[in-house]
């Protein structure tokens, strides 16, 4: 599903943020990301989705090697990986089911289409009662779940989310993990960047640690070592 | 879904005007303001032109004949002249007629009437008033009528008016460059005061920009609504110069009329008779400015 081959990324001559970093992920498969702050993780995650350019190895996502990707194709590799992250990035004057419409609507899907897959998701997601409150009138952790149905109206094959619990308390937290186990379930891989010790333990999934732009450790069954 | 996503471009288009609605007002008042010095411009360089081939159109040679020339002298050097090359045509304006339009010129000045009346005899001379083929044989006709010997000739008047018409093109020249300049400098503040509104624009849609990439939305949507803008703005701003400056060209055509007493100027039957062109090219030029700097700002501001 995700293959890094070598993949080097420089922000400036001196700034090294991955470093030789080799990477399988197969489908399906819940793949914790972690390590201490600065060491590129969240890179990782702007380079899978051509956010950020790589200047050495390469990078296929589904077969699909993207790492000369065109401008005009990022879009489509967009629509194929969800990604979230830990300020929700909600439009606050739109409502919660807006919010899921409107990255339909940008996508040119149709009214009916809209129509189907928001409610759709909002539901996969237990707000199918909140639609029309606001970003402001619900708790970090329905907005990380909005955030979530959003990442999904394009049934995407892999989901990233770069901590997603950052800001929100254990209960929160724990509920959006057990959400994205929900979806992994269903068949999506799942990307996990997360700082959190007792999530990465209890989650007993792939655990690949990070330091410095290189991988230290992956382990099939892990545990967070830091 | 290519139909619906250009209405949702409209749409944002139209919604974000309204939402920063003295953003826009500013950029299609300074869109005004350029149109406006650039209308300006064009008008003083038609008036100019207009000047110009007016008094080309005027320009005449004269001969001043001797008091006792008999009628039959002067029309038999009239056809003589009429044969040369170069000549248009020969007017003939005798004593009597010469007489008869200096005292209508001359009529509310009693002094002159009076010394006219004095004299008791025409004191004008008849006249032979020879207009060329065209403005560039003024030269050779003028040498050719100084070359011309006749005993009937008294006096001739050669007015410089190669060197006239110079000065008169070499002002509107200077004018239009004056303007040139000006435009420019309009065009100039134009282009800044445009592109840092688009930057501000976009950075306030920099989340809902951010959004819109990351879900999947193609460059051309995103950019697609800032065009649509663009072309608002310039047709915003071309309705309001329209009616501004047709308000101005009719205040100013008496003014002008009063000024070029006996030329035929009127800008307000040129503007309407190139209406089309006038202003499709300002149309044009405005929201070209408008959608280059807004997708030059997105570029720099958005990295799309
Ligand atoms: N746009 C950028 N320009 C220059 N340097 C950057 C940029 N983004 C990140 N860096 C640097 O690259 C390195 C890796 O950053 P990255 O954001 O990937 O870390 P991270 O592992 O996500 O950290 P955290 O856990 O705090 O989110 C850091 O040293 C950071 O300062
Ligand atoms: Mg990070």
């Amino acid at each position: 599903m995700i293959r890094f081959v070598n993949v080097k990324k420089l922000y400036s001559h001196d700034v090294v943020a991955l470093n030789n970093v080799n990477l399988h992920i197969k489908p399906g498969e819940f793949v914790s990301i972690v390590g201490q702050s600065g060491t590129g993780k969240t890179t990782l995650v702007k380079t899978l989705i051509s956010e950020e350019k790589i200047d050495g190895g390469r990078i296929v996502v589904g077969g699909w090697d993207i790492t000369r990707i065109k401008r005009s194709e990022v879009p489509v590799l967009r629509r194929q990986i969800g990604v979230i992250f830990q300020d929700f990035k909600l439009l606050p004057k739109k409502t919660l089911l807006e919010n899921v419409a409107f990255a339909l609507q940008v996508c040119g899907s149709g009214r009916k289409k809209i129509n189907t897959i928001a409610p759709h998701v909002m539901r996969i997601v237990n707000l199918e009662d909140k639609l029309a409150r606001y970003p402001f009138e619900v708790s970090g952790g329905e907005q990380q779940r909005v955030a979530i149905a959003r990442a999904l109206v394009h049934r995407p094959k892999i989901l990233l989310a770069d901590e997603p619990t950052g800001n929100l308390d254990s209960i929160n937290a724990n509920e959006i993990i057990d959400l994205l186990l929900r979806i992994n379930k269903f068949g999506t891989t799942v990307i996990l960047v997360t700082h959190n010790r007792e999530i990465v333990n209890r989650l007993r999934r792939r655990v690949i640690t990070i330091e410095n732009g290189q991988i230290v450790s992956d382990q099939a069954v892990g545990k967070y070592l830091l | 879904m290519l139909f619906i996503s250009l209405l949702r471009a409209v749409k944002f288009s139209l919604q974000d005007i309204i939402r920063n609605i003295w953003l826009s007002l500013v950029i299609i008042i300074i869109l005004i303001l350029a149109l406006f010095s650039i209308n300006l411009l064009y008008t003083v360089k038609v008036i100019g032109q207009a000047t110009v081939s007016a008094v080309k159109e005027k320009i005449d040679v004269s001969l001043f004949l001797k008091n006792d020339a008999t009628e039959e002298e002067i029309l038999a050097l009239s056809q003589r002249l009429k044969s040369l090359p170069d000549v248009k045509n020969v007017d003939y304006i005798s004593k009597d007629k010469a007489l008869a339009a200096f005292t209508d010129k001359h009529q509310d000045n009693q002094e002159i009437i009076d010394a006219l009346k004095q004299l008791k005899r025409n004191p004008l001379s008849p006249t032979l008033i020879i207009k060329p083929n065209s403005f560039e044989s003024i030269d050779d006709l003028s040498k050719r009528l100084d070359a011309l010997d006749s005993p009937l000739i008294e006096s001739r008047n050669f007015a410089n008016y190669k060197l006239m018409l110079q000065k008169i093109d070499s002002i509107t020249a200077k004018v239009a460059e004056a303007g040139l300049l000006i435009s420019l400098i309009f065009a100039v503040i134009t282009i800044l005061v445009v592109y840092n509104s688009v930057r501000v624009a976009t950075y306030t849609h920099r989340r809902e920009i951010a959004i819109m990439r990351l879900v999947g939305a193609s460059n051309w949507f995103i950019k697609l609504p800032f065009v649509f803008s663009g072309l608002i703005y310039a047709l915003v701003s071309l309705g309001a110069i329209v009616a501004v400056y047709f308000l101005f060209l009719t205040v100013l055509q008496p003014y002008l009329e009063a000024f070029f007493v006996g030329y035929n100027i009127n800008l307000l039957e040129h503007y309407r008779e190139n209406f089309f062109t006038i202003f499709a090219t300002q149309f044009v030029a405005a929201a070209l400015v408008n959608i280059i700097a807004s997708l030059s700002a997105l570029r720099v501001y958005s990295k799309i």
